[in-house]
Formats: C-alpha cells, structure tokens, sequence
C-alpha cells in the first residue's frame, strides 16, 4: 500500500509539473488579454515629420493641436515628446497674442 | 555682437485701403531701416478672420516684416508702431537662435543619415559555426 502510494506520489509529482506547464500557458493567455488594452503607442508627430522649429505662424499645423475651445492639451493626448511639447505651447501662446488662435472660445 | 533676426508681424486696420496698407507696411519698414536694420522678408496675408476680436475689429490685414538688427532697434520700432494709427496690434519675435538650432539638428540629422548609408554594416556572416548535420 505505501508502495503503491508512493508510486502515486511519483507520478503526481511529475502530474504537477505539467500542471506548471500548463499554468504557465495559461499565464500567457492572461498576458495577451493584458495586450487587448494596450494602445498603439503614439509617435510625436514633429519628431515623425521632422519639424525642428514649431512656426507660431503656421495656422494650420497648431490648429491640429488645438481643440475647438482653444486650450493647449496635455501631451498624453498627441504623443509629443517633451521637446516638441514645450516648442508647441510656446508657439500656441505666440499664436494667441497675435489672434491667429483663440484664447478661449465661446 | 552680431545682429539678431526679428520677425515683426503686425495687424492694421481693416477698415483701411489696400494701398493705404501698404503705405503703412512701408513707413514701418522705415522704422527699422532708420535705426540700421535691414529688411529680409516682407510678406502681406492679407485680410484674414482674428480669432478674437481687438477693439472691436472682427478682421485685419496680416503683414509679416523680417528684419535683421540690433536689439535696440526692437525698442525703437515697437514704440513707433505704438503711437501709429491704423496698427490693432503687433508682435515681435527673436528667430534667429531658434532658426540657427532648428538648422542645425537638421544638418546633424542629415550628418546621420549620411554615416548610416554609407559603410553597408559588414553583416556578421550567418550561422558559420553551426554546421548542418548531414
């Protein structure tokens, strides 16, 4: 009877390292449920295009950072890098003072 | 101390002629040769929509003078624009530092792209110790 226990024993031992196996698998589907959340990581556009000098007289490129009520967003919103971030605000309140954009809009 | 780059863009009264416009642009243009600077660029937008209203104007002309200069000549020329009708309102801007930096990351980048074409990265040769067996 122990004999048989143990060799029950052996065999569970080697059961439970599929088990390991197999919870590892399953480790791996949890990991690519994770990556159904995960976003494309935005690229800073300036940096994509290769823009060194944000122009506070181009209209057209900051009206595209700008929303309708005129705020300067947060740079989690378009991905722009530190660098570009700080050109573009910069560029933005340029663009104010001169009323090419609007401080705030009604 | 070498001089500086500014960008002088101004707003005049819409209510005024195209050619009085002009007029305008050219006495201001005056401004800054008088005190030693010399005009780059001198680009007229035209009538254009402002994104506020300044003292009551819903539009103005747009007109963008580039002037290389002494800072002094900024002082002058923003305090002679001041006492001018007809200006709603104006803005100066110091380029040259920004332009110079933008102008050299590009070059550094073109620096860059040069180096990665040019010596084709000697790829290592694939797997030579790893023999096939047969």
């Amino acid at each position: 009877m122990s004999f048989g226990g143990g060799g029950g024993g052996g065999r569970g031992g080697r059961g439970g390292g599929r088990d390991a196996k197999g919870g590892g698998a399953r480790g791996g589907q949890k990991d690519a449920g994770k990556r159904y959340f995960f976003r494309r990581r935005k690229v800073c556009k300036f940096c994509a295009d290769k823009i060194d000098y944000v122009d506070y007289k181009d209209v057209k490129l900051l009206s595209a950072f700008v929303p309708e009520r005129g705020k300067v967003l947060p740079r989690r919103m378009f991905g722009t890098c530190a660098e570009h971030q700080r050109k573009l605000t910069l560029a933005i309140k340029r663009a104010r003072n001169i009323a090419l954009l609007p401080f705030a809009a009604d | 101390m070498s001089d500086r780059v500014y960008e002088i863009l101004f707003i005049a009264d819409p209510n005024l002629g195209e050619p009085e416009v002009d007029a305008l642009t050219e006495h201001i243009q005056g401004y800054a040769e008088k005190e030693g600077g010399r005009i780059q660029k001198v680009e007229k937008w035209g009538k254009k929509r402002l994104a506020y209203n300044i003292r009551k104007h819903q539009e103005g002309y747009y007109v963008l003078i580039v002037v290389e200069g002494k800072p002094s000549l900024v002082k002058e020329v923003e305090r002679r624009i001041r006492v001018t009708d007809g200006v709603v309102k104006f803005i100066t801007v110091r380029v040259d530092e920004e332009l110079r930096k933008a102008e050299g990351r590009r070059a550094q980048r073109a620096k860059e792209e040069a180096k990665r074409k040019r010596p084709a990265t000697p790829r290592p040769s694939p797997i030579e110790g790893e023999e096939v067996p047969l």
